[in-house]
């Protein structure tokens, strides 16, 4: 079954937020991931396509159905909520089952249906407890299992991570992951954190100001992002106002880059784009930037910034006319690097 | 790290309470229970007499219809309360806080005033063609009764209550409402459950507060609808003054609403015990 989104439109009463003319498709099985900062409209997204809230304009359609106009239990979608929304008074087969006990589901056959949920989520043996007996990671289990367990149409995840520490955080993006991909269901999956949407999307779109700045893989949105604002918000990132010099040359605050210039013309202004981890540490720099010059793409500086992130160090050199980022999982110091030509995108001017 | 007060400035705390328990409590309840026990026929005078029964029935049916439809009333004031922004909340719970700092006899009279026999919304029902005999007798019925108790009542229960409502988790309802439930299903199985110790504190407060009422009783009705409050004034008043049995009555009226506190009070520590 897929979800679509076709140019909706969403505006709060009395305020300026909404989201504008968003158009998306989630495929059967796929998932698909939105991200963007605080107030881009994110969970107005999410909000829509489970009915919390309904359109202004466009139509929001599951399984080739219109059902912007249906309330949210007619859309039969599963939510995981960013604080679970269990219900303490209910142990946990019992909230497993609810979706089931208000379809009239009887009490056995519900109470097996919730316990074999709770088996896929390694919860089978807490189904008597009440939530408050839990730890988050588990009751989030619990929330995915209660959203899984009436077979919905789809299943929509309002940052489903984000309240747990980071260790668990790993374990539950695999463990939803791997339920997502049994279950075989379109997910739309809202989060902030880019290193989660990046490791377990099929798709992502990028938010911003409530519209959609960029749809993609997420290789796609790494290796070639729309703006500016993508290559920033996704990952890390060097960019660098510059202008086209000539065919193949670009000009920068840290002095001319050899790149590939098609789709531009000399005169243009463009932001140069690197990621960190395709800047190259250059021992013997100071011999090479004096054989090749800095159009050869070979910098040295000081350090600023040398931080230990345990596999990787990420350091900010400063160069003259600007700072270069780069990450290294070499140990030794570094003040000199290479910035390859193949490396380096170019983006529209800010 | 906690700092423990000592036994002595425990003592000096509680003293005042304990001397207002005994002299306005103790002291009273005590004189009452001599009054009747001394007289051994006080409670059986009592239970011979058809008024007091009928007192009783009309006290017991007084004492739950009128906090039922306060409750009712009050949860939904409570609901739209709990929704509303600080400032807004604040005015409105001031508005529906005012009827407290009145006396029942107060009430009585602006009810009097209004739905009386010559009572403003009476004359103005009249000029629409209602018989006034029929609007302006309501109000010394009955069931007018539970209306002017409802006037009290009710700002008592939004105070319970509204608490339990600001706690309560509001994307469970969105929760539930994902899952299948309607509006009123995920309300009555999600929210109730997790605030029923506080409407069953606020329905025993205000029956307790029902069922001892007497000013506005007295006020509205005078002694034509039969509840023991009124019962025991009789008892007091009238000629033919029987001080043991209104001390017998007394002792009924005291036993029917300390039960009913203490019901409120273990299904309220109850909740709390759950962590509902």
């Amino acid at each position: 079954m897929t979800l679509r989104y076709e140019n909706v439109s969403f505006t709060y009463p009395g305020a300026k937020a909404g989201i504008f003319d968003i158009s998306l498709e989630i495929g059967k099985g796929e998932l698909l991931a939105i991200i963007g900062a605080s107030g881009s409209g994110k969970s107005t997204i999410l909000k829509l396509l489970a009915g919390f809230v309904s359109p202004d304009r466009g139509r929001i359609v599951i399984d080739e159905k219109d059902v912007s106009a249906l309330s949210p239990e007619a859309r039969r979608l599963g939510v995981v909520f960013q604080n679970y929304a269990l219900f303490p008074h209910m142990r946990l087969w019992e909230n497993v089952a609810y979706p089931l006990k208000v379809r009239g589901v009887s009490k056995t056959e519900r109470r097996n249906c919730a316990v074999e949920m709770l088996d896929r989520v390694g919860m089978k043996s807490r189904a008597d407890d009440l939530p408050a007996a839990l730890s988050g990671g588990q009751q989030q289990r619990v929330a995915l299992a209660r959203a899984l367990v009436f077979e919905p149409q789809g299943l929509l995840l309002d940052e489903p991570l984000s309240a747990l520490d980071a260790s668990l955080r790993v374990e539950m993006r695999d463990e939803i992951l791997r339920v997502q991909r049994a279950s075989g269901i379109a997910t739309l999956l809202v989060t902030h954190d880019q290193e989660e949407a990046l490791s377990i999307a099929d798709k992502i779109a990028v938010m911003r100001d409530g519209r959609l700045i960029q749809l993609g893989t997420p290789r796609e949105l790494y290796e070639t992002p729309a703006d500016a604002y993508v290559a920033g918000f996704v990952g890390q990132s060097n960019l660098w106002p510059g202008m086209i010099r000539a065919d193949g040359v670009v000009e920068t605050g840290i002095g001319s880059l050899a790149c590939d210039t098609r789709g531009h013309k000399p005169g243009d202004a463009v932001t140069v784009f690197i990621r960190p981890e395709r800047i190259v540490p250059s021992f013997d720099g100071a011999q090479q930037s004096a054989d090749a010059g800095r159009a050869g793409g070979y910098f040295s500086g000081s350090v600023a910034a040398d931080r230990y992130l345990g596999p990787i160090r990420r350091i900010d050199l400063n160069v003259q006319g600007g700072l270069i980022r780069l990450e290294t999982h070499l140990r030794d110091a570094v003040t000199s690097v290479h910035v390859p030509a193949d490396a380096i995108r170019l983006l529209p001017a800010n | 790290m906690s700092v423990r007060a000592s036994r002595k400035a425990l003592a000096a705390f509680a003293l005042p309470g304990c001397i207002t328990l005994g002299l306005f409590f103790l002291l009273p309840v005590g004189t009452v229970m001599t009054g009747a026990l001394t007289d051994g026929g006080a409670f059986v005078r009592l239970v011979n007499d058809p008024v007091f029964w009928n007192g009783l029935k009309g006290t017991l049916i007084i004492g739950t219809a009128a906090p039922l439809f306060s409750l009712v009333v009050g949860f939904c004031i409570a609901l739209t309360l709990a929704r509303l922004a600080p400032k807004a909340k604040t005015a409105a719970l001031i508005a529906v806080s005012l009827p407290l700092t009145f006396s029942g006899l107060i009430v009585a009279y602006g009810f009097i005033l209004l739905l009386g026999r010559a009572g403003f919304v009476t004359l103005l029902l009249a000029e629409l063609g209602f018989d006034p005999a029929v609007v302006g007798g309501f109000i010394f019925s009955p069931f007018g009764l539970g209306i002017a108790y409802s006037y009290y009542l009710v700002p008592r229960v939004v105070l319970i209550v509204l608490p339990a409502i600001g706690n309560f988790d509001r994307n469970q309802l969105i929760a539930a409402r994902s899952l299948g439930a309607g509006a009123a299903r995920a309300m009555i199985d999600v929210m109730l459950p997790q605030i029923a110790p506080s409407l069953v504190a606020a329905f025993c407060l205000t029956s307790a507060v029902a069922i001892g009422a007497y000013g506005t009783a007295l006020a509205l009705v005078g002694t034509q609808v039969n509840i023991l409050p009124l019962v025991l004034y009789s008892k007091i008043s009238e000629t033919g003054t029987d001080l043991p049995a209104a001390s017998a009555a007394s002792l009924v009226l005291i036993a029917i609403c300390v039960l009913i506190i203490s019901l409120g009070e273990a299904v309220g520590r109850k909740g709390k015990a759950s962590g509902a």
